[in-house]
């Protein structure tokens, strides 16, 4: 009976001890990835690795995923433009809507995808088979190893994308408004180019390195809590990609509200 | 060195996971160049006896002494400092596999010492000689070997820096027995070459009657009897001469 | 490393493809420089939702652009001063208005070009201008007090 009584009760002290638990976990682990990622020694090798990796091989899924969506939004806008006639800025809005919020989120989503996902099972798969502990008796830290490498990788390398997407994004607006809707590809590219100011590509791009931060750390940290063989890999691979997508939609609420602000 | 200090040295120590003692009040040491064996069944914590002497883990009470001071710990410069003077082979090997095996010997040279390309290069094939596998093996990647030749490269990169201590985590488990044999054979050889201490943990007495000079039973969290190779087959304790017997080929 | 050419490749194309579109767009997007042009300036009473950089067009066709909108402090005019295409020869008595395509944006400042024979120079002034309408505040008007008499006319 008193155990009846008291069962929500204990329900509720797990989940916030297991809530309290993980927080501090990963508030441990960031500062223990800061502090890697900001001081002597830094493997070189493994930055630019992991930057080819993280980086320059995901600008194929980025390329298609900006373009598709640069072309369909300039179809919306134009579409949602037309109740009131105001066809003409479509430009505009898809440039605005791409640098400001569009690239950023989807690089980063994309990202989670094929980035966190990858990174907490590469890591996962080294704790299962004692790798990470072989490292650490090779005198080696694996936080400045295998961690700070791919966080610091992935707070460059966002940004970069995210100009890529930018471009490539806009250029999907383009395509599709000069071909079916009947722009002036010049006076297209003149509207954009005369329309977007500084801020609106900056603050996308200090978005993106935020997020970067967020998808290779959410994937280390995930990977590294990784127990229990094949299942824990694959557990923490979802869990990466979960959390950072999460994280993303959150701080990226946040960073446009505080960016916004006047 | 007194004799008052010997190598390693558990004092004491208790170690509580998943809220089951698994270690509880254990007392073992180790003098220095002697090679011990601690033997035991499964879940009987030689996985973590072996833990806490890599500094891996810290025990919960009583403390583990290299050279008579207790190890820093994990996140000291004075750990790592250790590390230096000490190999380990692990379990499943523990190969970095998206290293070539050159890059895998060499990792505490390359990353650690900054040893130049070339050199960490000649000292991981000399290594790889040394458990007798040739250079052509040196530019594969782990998953090309088969497991036996992957332990001879966790062997080797156990050896590459001349350690003072080695640790072998069941050296032979999952190998067939032509295989482990010889795996036991190149540590043995390995530790009387270096002169240097060693400490094995394994379930495989046919493998601790080579390797070892000592062998320890754990037993219930504790050492539950300690002898020399040749007290294995003379000793009445009933839980050796259970293991002993089961060691030996079936009639 | 891997034998996987295909994602580096694909990778480089898309970096190519960014590189030539962003070429693009600033050389189209700055297609009409600044020195070609002359200059004129006009004063409107209210400037709307015109920004530097908006189109200035005659009959709808652009011809130039709005480089800066600044305020006049003593009368409390908008200054805009005008680059417009040196082929494009304004008489001295046009009309500059502020008017917009649509709704939203769009703004843009039309010429209605004159009948004077003598034409404006680089650095003159169009004298004739008619500022942008507050459709918004017409439209309040119109709702919020059709009885009003004592209000002035727009």
């Amino acid at each position: 009976m008193q155990q009846v009584v008291l069962a929500p009760f204990t329900l509720i002290g797990r989940l916030v001890i297991g809530v309290c638990a993980i927080v501090g976990a990963l508030s441990l682990f960031v500062g223990r990835t800061v502090f890697a990622c900001f001081t002597p020694r830094w493997h070189g090798g493994q930055i630019v690795r992991q930057a080819v990796s993280i980086g320059f091989l995901s600008l194929p899924v980025v390329g298609l995923t900006a373009v598709f969506t640069g072309a369909a939004l300039a179809l919306n806008i134009y579409t949602g433009g037309g109740r009131f006639n105001a066809e003409q800025i479509v430009p505009q809005i898809v440039a605005l809507g791409i640098t400001r919020e569009l690239a950023p989120v989807l690089v980063a989503l994309m990202l989670s995808g094929r980035v966190a996902t990858t990174i907490a099972a590469e890591i996962g798969a080294m704790r299962a088979t004692e790798q990470i502990d072989a490292m650490r008796t090779l005198s080696t830290d694996p936080f400045r190893f295998l961690v700070a490498p791919r966080v610091l990788a992935g707070v460059a390398t966002l940004p970069l994308l995210t100009g890529v997407a930018d471009i490539v994004g806009i250029g999907g607006g383009w395509l599709v408004s000069t071909l079916s809707l009947g722009f002036n590809p010049e006076t297209y590219a003149r509207s954009t180019v005369s329309f977007l100011e500084a801020w609106d590509v900056q603050s996308g791009l200090i978005k993106a390195a935020v997020f970067g931060f967020i998808v290779t750390a959410m994937g280390a940290f995930h990977g590294y809590r990784a127990t229990g063989g094949a299942r824990g890999v694959g557990h923490a691979a979802t869990q990466a990609m979960v959390w950072s997508g999460v994280l993303i939609f959150a701080t990226d609420f946040l960073l446009t509200s505080w960016f916004t602000r006047t | 060195m007194s004799e008052a200090a010997p190598e390693l040295e558990w004092r004491g120590v208790r170690k509580v996971l998943g809220g089951r003692a698994v270690l509880d009040g254990l007392d073992l040491s180790l003098a220095t160049g002697r090679s011990l064996v601690i033997i035991g069944g499964s879940g009987q914590g030689k996985s973590v006896t072996l833990k806490l002497a890599l500094g891996l883990m810290r025990p919960d009470a009583g403390s583990v002494l290299f050279g008579g001071r207790p190890l820093p710990g994990l996140f000291n410069r004075r750990q790592s400092a250790l590390y230096r003077q000490s190999g380990v082979l692990f379990q499943g090997s523990a190969l970095f596999d998206s290293l070539r095996i050159w890059e895998v010997v060499a990792f505490r040279l390359l990353h650690a010492d900054n040893r130049p390309r070339a050199r960490a290069r000649d000292a991981a094939v000399e290594a790889l000689a040394q458990v007798q596998l040739g250079p052509e093996v040196a530019d594969l990647f782990p998953s090309e070997l088969s497991g036996g030749m992957q332990k001879r490269v966790g062997l080797a990169r156990a050896i590459v820096g001349a350690p003072r201590i080695l640790f072998f985590d069941e050296p032979t488990t999952g190998l067939d027995p032509v295989t482990a044999a010889s795996i036991s054979r190149l540590i043995a050889d390995q530790v009387t070459r270096l002169g240097c201490t060693a400490v094995t943990i394994t379930h495989d007495l046919v493998s601790a009657r080579t390797i070892a000079d000592d062998i320890a039973l754990l037993d219930g969290g504790r050492i539950a009897w300690q002898g020399g190779r040749a007290d294995l087959d003379a000793t009445t304790d009933p839980r050796v001469r259970s293991m002993v017997e089961a060691s030996l080929p079936p009639r | 490393m891997r034998d996987n050419w295909i994602e580096p490749l694909v990778g480089a194309v898309v970096l190519l493809g960014a590189g030539v579109f962003l070429t693009y767009l600033l050389v189209a997007g700055d297609a009409q420089p600044a020195q070609d042009g002359y200059r004129l300036t006009a004063r409107f009473g209210q400037v709307g939702g015109l920004r530097e950089g908006d189109d200035v067009r005659v009959a709808g066709v652009k011809v130039g652009r709005v480089e800066r909108i600044a305020l006049q402090p003593d009368t409390y005019l908008a200054v805009a001063e005008l680059e417009v295409a040196p082929q494009t020869r304004l008489p001295l008595d046009s009309t500059a208005r502020v008017t917009s395509d649509g709704l939203l944006g769009g703004a843009h400042v039309a010429i209605e070009p004159g009948a004077d024979t003598a034409m404006l120079k680089a650095g003159g002034e169009i004298e004739n201008t008619q500022g942008a309408v507050d459709l918004f505040g017409l439209i309040g008007q119109f709702i919020n007090k059709p009885a009003t008499a004592g209000e002035p006319a727009t």
